[in-house]
């Protein structure tokens, strides 16, 4: 019967539901070693963590898809964070900031996926670059010092102690529910989708196939960099005033959200569902490390062995001989 | 390929195909180093070079030691040299120099280059052996090593030998040297053929029988062994146990290493390209300092210039490679 069963899940769906397990067993442990891990408060700050992850991560699930990956998002975050606070504090309208933020953010992504792809430009290198410079220029125009707050809205939408009606969630959790249900059904059935994953798995077909790879790479980056403005808003609203580095312990989480999810960094493979497994993971993870009592360097130290020991086990590349 | 461009191939000096490769960052070289010496007549004279080359150091130690991984291709890097060097660093100062109270540089020196290939082999087994993609296997390592140097050292203390700050002064040419010597040995060996055979196309590599794991695996202990030595050059610098410095390396070494021209599809590029960027950058950081810039001007200038740097260089390549086409 398992032998059956195995045989009708791709390896893809075997790693997702692996990944989903693990955050499971990762939360009946901390049931089991901590005093009020399963409660409904830290229930509730864990899918808030979760969610603003893997909205940060929107983004690089895109990108891996592609074939590339994006370390522009911790800064864009950064950007977007001190950028909407400041411009609020200037008392410009919430919703024209928000639209301000993320139409820069959607330029910027642009501008890397189209330099990434037409010149044939590691992403890597042109991420980091462009990220770099707007975090600069940022810090520049506020002089290092980045005022103002987020409007009582955003910080209600995100806040832990939030409620939608009688469910104990804030507005952020149904809504990132919608927003990945949206992602996820637009990978399966949209042309976007279908065109994603060609270009991925093989850059040198689709072309044939009428995919404009400069347009599809401008695109994606363009939209990995509005969800990094989008998270970099929420963080707003969750930290409560603007700080630049911010987004910075996002550059390593959303790759490994990725990755713990089950998606390969080679393009053509992967899914969303599996990097919100991955967050879920990730958030598990670190909140039962922090409640054994272990220290941020200690945290570090064993999120590393963690995840590397995760992805041996169900994260294996395969063999060159067996890619011949 | 015609026998005769393979000849003329062949035939390229190196240093100019190094110059082909690198193209912008040569360039920038120069001007970077006139505005430098014309900037600061006193510091760059002769006698200032030992001082300036041991202020580089670190960051061509850590450019060298992200070489090796890159060139072995299919995803090949090494995001933990930062975090390594910042370890080996750790554990000199804290482990043996306050610990043991042990300073001689017989004991230290392998103490270091040990650590490095422990690190390196470690990565390697990850990322060759095991098969985890390599920027997450060296990203768990980066996590790691970053949590046990905070473990070991919460914060900045102790004083390095006299000997080895004098790494960072007079003698500084030795380590960075040595090194790169190392390198020109490798260059020599079967090994190095194999390394750039299999980043430029692993799987004909393969069928040619290069062994294409355990060279992947010897391109990531090269790289820790350089790591090791990298933490040296940085304990020589800043002459104490600082648990902050390290990890910063990583990403402005990736930056010098793409700067310099070496490829991150593997297979092409060398230690004398990474250290061409290394030294790009340092330079670019010094003219910034005198004009007494706010750090954010230095991070934008340093963001910008390696956006420039890889943009030119790529249309420089798509030039060549239109003319080449046009010629044949």
């Amino acid at each position: 019967m398992a032998h059956r069963r195995s045989r009708r899940l791709d390896p893809g769906q075997v790693r997702i539901l692996g990944a989903f397990a693990g955050a499971v067993l990762i939360h009946c442990v901390g049931i089991l070693t901590i005093d009020g891990y399963g409660s409904t408060f830290a229930l509730r700050s864990m899918l808030v963590l979760a969610s603003l992850l893997a909205v940060a991560s929107v983004g690089q699930t895109l990108v891996v898809i592609i074939g590339g990956i994006d370390l522009s998002i911790p800064f864009l975050i950064g950007v977007a964070n001190v950028v909407a606070a400041q411009l609020h504090g200037d008392g410009v309208n919430f919703a024209l900031v928000c639209a301000f933020v993320l139409v820069l953010c959607f330029l910027i992504g642009l501008a890397n996926g189209a330099l990434a792809q037409g010149l044939g430009i590691h992403p890597l290198i042109v991420t980091l670059g462009t990220g770099t410079i707007a975090e600069g220029a940022v810090l520049l125009w506020t002089h290092g010092a980045p005022s103002g707050s987020a409007p009582d809205a955003v910080a209600n939408f995100v806040s832990i102690g939030g409620s939608v009606g009688p469910i104990p969630v804030p507005w952020l959790v149904p809504c990132f529910i919608l927003l990945a249900l949206l992602i996820v059904l637009t990978l399966a059935r949209t042309p976007y989708g279908r065109r994603l994953y060609a270009l991925g798995s093989n850059p040198t077909a689709a072309p044939l196939a009428l995919i404009r790879p400069v347009f599809m790479w401008a695109l994606t980056f363009g939209l990995s960099a509005v969800f990094a403005g989008v998270a970099g808003i929420l963080l707003l609203g969750f930290t409560g005033s603007a700080y630049g580095d911010v987004g910075q312990p996002y550059l390593f989480q959303t790759i490994a959200a990725v990755v713990v999810g089950g998606t390969a960094l080679v393009g053509g493979r992967g899914s969303y569902l599996g990097t919100i497994a991955g967050a879920l993971v990730l958030t598990e993870l670190n909140t039962l490390l922090i409640g054994l009592g272990l220290q941020a360097a200690a945290v570090q130290t064993a999120l590393g062995i963690v995840i590397v020991a995760l992805v041996s086990v169900y994260g294996r590349e395969p063999h060159v001989r067996t890619t011949i | 390929m015609s026998a005769a461009t393979l000849a003329a191939t062949r035939a390229t000096p190196w240093l100019r195909q190094t110059v082909a490769r690198s193209g912008f960052a040569v360039l920038l070289l120069i001007v970077l180093l006139t505005v430098n010496v014309w900037l600061y007549p006193g510091r760059f004279a002769p006698s200032g070079w030992g001082t300036v080359i041991g202020l580089a150091a670190p960051l061509i130690g850590a450019a060298f030691a992200s070489t090796p991984a890159l060139l072995g291709g299919r995803g090949g890097i090494d995001v933990s040299v930062g975090p390594a060097m910042g370890f080996v660093n750790a554990i000199i100062i804290k482990g043996l120099v306050m610990g043991l109270g042990l300073s001689s540089p017989w004991l230290i020196v392998p103490v270091a280059l040990a650590l490095g290939g422990m690190i390196g082999a470690f990565n390697g087994l990850l990322a060759t052996v095991i098969r985890i993609q390599p920027i997450i296997a060296t990203l768990g390592s980066y996590l790691i090593l970053t949590g046990l140097t905070l473990t070991i050292l919460p914060s900045p203390m102790g004083v390095a030998p006299a000997w080895l700050k004098a790494l960072a002064g007079p003698w500084a040419i030795l380590p960075v040297g040595l090194v790169f010597v190392t390198w020109l040995g490798l260059r020599r060996l079967p090994f190095y053929d194999c390394l750039m055979a299999t980043g430029g196309d692993d799987r004909a590599a393969y069928t040619a029988g290069v062994p294409v794991t355990r060279v992947r695996f010897l391109s990531y202990l090269l790289t820790g062994f350089y790591a090791g030595a990298a933490g040296l050059m940085l304990t020589a610098l800043i002459g104490s146990a600082d648990p902050a410095t390290g990890p910063s390396y990583t990403l402005i070494a990736i930056s010098a290493v793409a700067l310099g021209g070496v490829s991150f599809r593997g297979g092409r590029g060398g230690l004398i390209n990474a250290g061409i960027g290394a030294i790009d950058i340092f330079l670019l950081q010094s003219v910034l300092t005198y004009l007494n810039v706010s750090s954010f001007v230095l991070q934008i200038g340093y963001g910008a210039i390696l956006v420039l740097a890889v943009v030119l260089t790529a249309l420089q390549e798509r030039l060549l490679s239109r003319r080449s086409a046009h010629g044949a």
